[in-house]
Parts: C-alpha cells; structure tokens; sequence
C-alpha cells in the first residue's frame, strides 16, 4: 500500500477521520499505533512482529539503563540489536556471496548456502531512529519514554514508517504526547506537501524511469549519448522518487498534526559535496554525523583524520544503502569528491573568483557521476557504462525531450527560489497557476502506477 | 513552554520546505474550482471541437472498442434520433464484415431506410456489457433496442470467467470490481478504485478517449519514449480513426479453415455469470423505459459434436422459459446453414442477410 496509489487514499481517508475523532482521547495513540502496524502488515504480515520486537528490546534498553549503572553495557546490547537485526536481514546475502567468492579464491569447492531472505521495508529506516533513542539517552539528551505506546507509535508511525525521514526522539516524542491541535493551515499545508509528492514521484520519478531502465537494463547496446542522458536522468528520477515520499510523508504526517523533518532541500543546487549532504536526505546525513562521524573524532584531530573519518563515514554510510560493492564505491566516491571540494573551498580563487553556477554545475557533475556506481546492476556494469561514456561515440539517444523540458523546469524553479527573484514563485497567481497545472498534468499526461519508491529497496 | 510556544518553535525549527507551492485554504478552495471547472467543462466542449458524424452504418472503429467516453457520445448521438439500437459483442459489430455488411446494416436493407444503428463493441462480454449500459449508456431510455445475447460466452468456465487462474479477459473495467468477485480478475485494489472513478467522473474517461483516440496507446508517458522528438500535442488531429480500420479479409466458412468439430463444455446457465449479468442488461434497459427484443444467437451448431449440441438445445430452452416468463419478447433462430459461419458465432455476410431477413420478418412481421 504506497502513498500514491488509490488504496492508501482510501486507507488514509478512514484513518483520518476517525483520529480527528480520537485526538482528545487516550484513544489517540492506540490508534495510531494500530494503523501504523497495519500499513505495515500489508507489505508482509510477519513485518509487524519485528517492528514490534525492534521496538521492545530498545524501549526495555533504555528502561534498564535507567536503572541501572552499566548503561554501556545496555547501550551494547541495543546496538548490537539493531545491527544484528540490520545485519540478518540486510547483509545475510553480501556475506555469504563474498564468503563464497574466498573459499573459491582459496581453491575450496565448499560453498555457504545463501540464507535467501528478503529484507523487511524500513527497516534500515527503524533500526536507525530507534537506535538514535537509546544512543541519545545514553548521553543524556533525551529523558526515557515511559509509555511503550508511545515509543512504539514513535517507531513505527505509518507516514515515515518506509522510509524516513529518520526523526530523533527528541523531536518526535513530544508531539506524540501532545494533543494535536489540527488546524485548517496544517490541512492545506499537508495537502500542499502531498501534491507535490505525488507529482514528484507519479509525474515525474516515473517518468523518468522509463528511459533510465531501459538504458541501465542493458548499457552495452547504447552509446555515449543515450548512457549520459540515462545518468543525468537518474539523478532526479531518484531525487524526485525520494523527495516525492517524504514530502508525501511529511504532508500525511501534517494533516495528523505532526511534523516531520525537512529532509530535502534542493540538493542539485549544493555549491559543495558538503554542503550536497546537507540538503540531501537530511535525516540520515545528520544521523551519520551525530553517531558516526562525531564519535569517530569528526575534524576534532587534524586534517587527515578529520578526511579518514569522513571516508569512514562515507563508506558506512553507502553500506547502508544497500549490501552491494557499488554502493561501497559510491560511498568512497562521494567521500573523494568531498575531499576534493572541502580543498577547493579552502582556496581563495575558488571561494572568490569561481562563478556560484560553476560551482553547483560541479558538483552536480561529481554527484551524478556516483549516482552511476548506485544505479548499476553491478561494478562491471558500472564500469562499462564509465568506458562507454567516453568511448563508444555518437548515436541518437531517442531520449524524450519532454523528459528533458520537465527537468529543465524543476531546476529552472529550483535556481529561482534560491535566487533575488523568489518573490515571483511566492506570488498567489503562480502557485494556484503551478498546483492547478499539476494536478492537470497527473490527470492527463502521466500513468497511474504502483511502481515502488526507490529507497524501499534499502 | 506552553503548548503555543511549543508549536511556534517548532515552526521556527521546521522548514515548511524547499518550494513556494503552500497553498492558504482559500487558494485550494480557488484550486478546488478550477480544477473542478476544467473537469467539467472540457469534457462538454471538446465534444463541439471533435466532430462525430457517425454515416450510414457507422460503427464504434475497431482500435476504440475500449473507448467508452467515445460509446457514450454515440450514444447519445443514435438516442437522440428515432433509431432502434442493435447491441451486442463482436457478431453485432461485425468481426469479419465490413460495416455495410452487419446485421444492422442489412436490416438498414431490408427496411428500406437506415433505422437500425450499429451499437456492437468488439469484445464485449455480457458481464462487461452490463457495466457499459449502466455507466456508459445512460442515455439509453424510451428506445427501442434489439439485444444480442452470443452463447459462446458460457461455452466454457473460462468464457465465463469463472476459473480461478488469472487471464487477461476483454473490457476489464467495465466488470463489477469489488462484488460479485470475478475469481480471475486479480488486479490491485487501487487499480479497481481507479477504474470505478472512471465511471463517474468523465473527464478521466475523456482522457482514455484521448490517449486511445491520438496516441493508440493508454500511456502517453511511454508513447513520447516511442516518439522522444514529437510534440504530443501534434497528434491530436481532431480526426477519429475510420469506423472501418479492421482488416476483415477472409471470407471463407470455419470448414475450410481447418476448424473441427468441438465438445464444448456448456456452463450450466443457472450458475453461469455471463447470462445472470446478461439479464442485468435487459432489466436495466426495461426499467429505463426501453422496449428491448432479446436476439439469442445463432450460434453455429454445425461446429458442436452431438453431445454438446443437446446440452445447447436444453440451454436454449431455459433461457427461453425465462424470457418467456418475464414476457420479454425475443427471437430464437435456428442455426444458419453451416457455410454461413466464419467461426462458432460469427456469421458471414451471407449469414448476416439471412439473420437479417429472419429477425426483420419475425419482429416486424416485414413491414417496420
């Protein structure tokens, strides 16, 4: 049951209304609880007992701790949790394919049967937000959450539930406990929220895909043309398949009165790779910074252990992404060109001389380049389209100009509202003009679809 | 921190996001119009800008026979003259005759004057066709109507699509999408919602009639993969497809092509769903005011072993008692002779004039 299909419209619209009911009551969060475990229970029946064991071993974590002095040991046993549950789930196949790949490197013909499991959706989104609560408590941030409701709705709340925005304790707790005061700005603000999702991701993530799946299925028959347009495309098929969730997820999360982090904020328009990372999945580039890349030491003990950490921290985090050796590639990637960036940012010439536009235009290039190691099937695929970029000459694309035009646009609106001239995007006659002109184009141009988000793979 | 405070810090703390597009509840109520406004309006008035003039004869063309906006408007186009709608599967739209040579086109002939109108869409299945006359064909009251009713859809549980494997069957959207449940038909729930919106709000109709209409193709998104150059908006020429653009060539009897006798396993008709959807039809044509003469066949009997033919005589009774019964006048005709039929219910040119001949003679007593 995904946000952009007919069903979850039908599902929201209940759930709705009966928790306007309900938001008096103690009823509240039972239900929402209940309505988070049922959204999940439609992907798999069995995926609400996880969540529900996720959450009781972190809530119970930190339920001892509070009791107890060796709140290391506890923060241990929730880490080691939450990585044990990632690491089953996620990694069982990555392990045994690179265990196999050694024993047949050494010359033994034994091969590890592959445990052939499927990774639950969100996982590695709940893994990390319930993991930063018993990390926060432990550092004495955050207080204990008493009810287990609560932590548990926190956990496992149905608008962010597949895939993030990774909300802190911190943030999200307080509201749960809040009576929510509904207003009809946060109405018309979720709904603003949403229809953007939705065009995002219906309009446009898959759209996109088209031409991008068809190049990627099978690089080698296309030439460097077709493989560079299918790369560029990619970049915002994926931008807008992502961004287009979590604005649908903050929109839903809104209506409820509720409100969920930021978690994208025109990326394609970073002037560095640092600077990509802050307007790039927020929630998950704060996470790595607050519990990986700050307890490793951060830029606290000079330059090369401040980039050892930033690689580190890269790597881990292109991991998280997905139990593949292109991920760990784009991972590095990215950790290269922020070197690189940081360096230049350092130099006056760059800081002073080099044109804004230059700057985003570089490391839009930078990124889209990784987004190759990403998208590939794998690292010979990779590779292949990396040669045959620059190799394999010329040849019609047939890459469709409306794909083209529509991403023009976006970027087109994106560089104004950064710009002097915001005030014309803010005006009533344009954003009426642009909500109606979306909903037109949905109704009309583009095909409704069930195609899964991209990040429900992760 | 009180409970304001609380929410202007968070406010503060929580970008609304990363575009201008933050609508007050006015602006949506502006949005709500508008949209609501196009939705309404452009159905009507592209209705003055593409031009329908169905001619003599004229039938729904082959590649629109999922087009149910465009079956509405020549609905009302045939409703709003004094005509008697034939309508049926593909043995009322002519699978294998050109559109002068169907049952409707010959009745044209024999009565001397174009009064029958070619309602056949190619494909559909009682249980479709009851969908198509409840939201499609509202138009359709105080007419006279000639129904079709073609056994071959309970010549098989399939047929009838009763099986419990999925097959991708013709008019889907169109078949009842929650209850009764059709044990073949698994599409997603929102794909059923989605098609029962369709129904009600015709603009998204209108747009199915585009996308067929001008692009051939229901997704426009791949169409401009399969055209990455053109501008979409050149296609829409305003010129519907010919009425005639199936290639019916072939003209020879099912013999001659190979075709051998069958043991068809007839759905028992008290259980069958195609006949219980096809009664839905005629109720629903009689309570809007219709006058409806039920046609049943002919089916060609030549093609069925001796086995399957009597099961079909005693089917034939049955559904006969019941039109009987509820005193709905029909015409039952003997089978055509055999060299007649291109397949097990589609006649020839040659079968159409004598179906014609016969139906005319027995429902108007040859005089109209």
């Amino acid at each position: 049951m995904l946000f952009h299909t007919w069903l979850f419209v039908l599902f929201f619209l209940i759930v709705y209304l009966i928790y306007l009911v309900l938001k008096r009551t103690r009823f509240r969060l039972f239900w929402l609880l209940a309505v988070s475990y049922f959204f999940y229970a439609c992907f798999h029946p069995l995926y609400p007992i996880l969540i529900a064991y996720a959450s009781l071993v972190d809530y119970t974590v930190v339920a001892r701790m509070a009791k107890s002095s060796r709140g290391k040991a506890w923060l241990f046993v929730s880490i080691f949790n939450n990585l044990a549950l990632l690491g089953f789930f996620k990694y069982g196949g990555f392990v045994t394919d690179n265990l196999n790949l050694l024993l047949s490197s050494l010359g033994i013909s034994y091969a590890i049967a592959e445990p052939g499991i499927i990774l639950p959706v969100g996982l590695s989104f709940y893994t990390l937000q319930s993991m930063s609560y018993t990390i926060d408590f432990y550092r004495g941030n955050i207080e204990r959450e008493k009810s287990f409701i609560a932590y548990a709705a926190y956990v496992s709340l149905f608008p962010r539930l597949l895939a993030g925005p990774i909300e802190r304790a911190k943030s999200l707790l307080p509201q749960l406990h809040t009576t929510p005061r509904i207003s009809i700005q946060d109405v018309t603000d979720g709904l603003s929220l949403f229809a953007v999702g939705l065009f995002k991701k219906v309009a446009l993530a898959d759209y996109m895909a088209l031409y991008v799946d068809k190049v990627y299925a099978a690089p080698e028959q296309f030439k460097s043309p077709a493989l560079l347009l299918a790369t560029f495309l990619f970049s915002w098929q994926i931008y807008f398949d992502f961004s287009g969730y979590t604005d649908m997820a903050r929109g839903l999360a809104r209506m409820m009165g509720v409100r969920l982090m930021l978690n994208f904020n025109n990326p394609y328009l970073a002037t560095g790779l640092g600077d990509f990372w802050r307007r790039w999945h927020i929630s998950l580039s704060s996470w790595f910074k607050d519990y990986v890349y700050i307890p490793l030491g951060g830029n606290r003990h000079g330059k090369l252990k401040t980039y050892r950490n930033m690689f580190l921290t890269m790597i881990i985090s292109g991991l998280w992404h997905g139990a593949a050796w292109t991920f760990v590639i784009w991972g590095a990637v990215h950790a290269l060109g922020r070197f690189l960036t940081r360096e230049l940012e350092g130099t006056s010439f760059y800081k002073e001389k080099v044109p804004g536009l230059v700057k985003q235009l570089f490391v839009f290039a930078l990124v889209t380049f990784a987004w190759i190691f990403f998208r590939a099937e794998n690292i010979s695929d990779a590779w292949l389209i990396i040669t045959r970029l620059f190799s394999s000459g010329l040849a019609n694309p047939y890459c469709p100009l409306l794909a083209l035009t529509l991403i023009l646009t976006v970027w087109l609106y994106q560089f104004i509202y950064e710009s002097a001239i915001r005030w014309v995007l803010e005006t009533r006659a344009v954003r009426i003009g642009l909500v109606v002109a979306m909903i037109m184009y949905l109704a009309v141009f583009a095909k409704s679809s069930e195609t899964p988000f991209i990040y429900l793979q992760f | 921190m009180n409970r304001s405070d609380r929410r202007e810090t968070m406010e503060l703390e929580i970008p609304f996001g990363s575009n201008c597009v933050r609508l007050s509840g006015f602006e949506w109520l502006i949005v709500a119009v508008v949209v609501s406004a196009l939705f309404y309006c452009v159905p009507i008035l592209w209705k003055h800008i593409e031009k329908l003039k169905p001619g003599p004869d004229y039938r729904l063309p082959y590649s629109l026979s999922d087009d149910y906006w465009l079956f509405s408007r020549y609905c009302q186009w045939a409703c709003s003259r004094e005509k008697t709608l034939v309508i049926g599967d593909s043995v009322v739209w002519g699978h294998y005759v050109s559109k002068e040579n169907t049952l409707s086109g010959y009745l044209n002939e024999v009565a001397g004057r174009h009064k029958f109108v070619n309602m056949g869409v190619d494909g559909i299945h009682p249980v479709a066709l009851a969908g198509l006359l409840r939201y499609y064909g509202r138009d359709i009251t105080d007419k006279d109507i000639i129904l079709h009713f073609n056994p071959l859809w309970t010549s098989s549980k399939k047929h009838d699509l009763q099986i419990e494997k999925e097959f991708n069957f013709n008019h889907p959207k169109l078949v009842p999408q929650f209850v009764p449940n059709i044990p073949c038909y698994k599409v997603s729930s929102s794909v059923r919602i989605k098609s029962v919106i369709e129904r009600y709000i015709s603009f998204f109709s209108w747009t199915s009639h585009l996308k067929r209409a001008y692009f051939e193709n229901p997704d426009l998104p791949r169409w401009t993969l399969e055209h990455p150059y053109e501008n979409p908006l050149k296609n829409i020429t305003l010129q519907l497809p010919a009425s005639d653009g199936y290639n019916w060539s072939g003209h020879l009897p099912w013999y001659e092509k190979g075709v051998t006798k069958q043991d068809i396993q007839w759905v028992a008709i008290e259980n069958s769903l195609q006949w219980r959807f096809f009664k839905y039809s005629v109720e629903l044509l009689r309570k809007r005011g219709n006058r409806v003469l039920v046609l049943l066949g002919p089916f060609n009997e030549h093609i069925l072993q001796r086995g399957s033919i009597n099961t079909y005589r005693q089917m034939k009774k049955k559904i006969e008692a019941w039109l009987k019964q509820n005193n709905i006048p029909y015409y039952m005709p003997e089978a055509l002779p055999s060299s007649m039929y291109r397949d097990a219910s589609h006649p020839l040119s040659e079968g159409y004039v004598e179906l014609a001949r016969q139906l005319f003679k027995s429902a108007y007593g040859g005089s109209d």
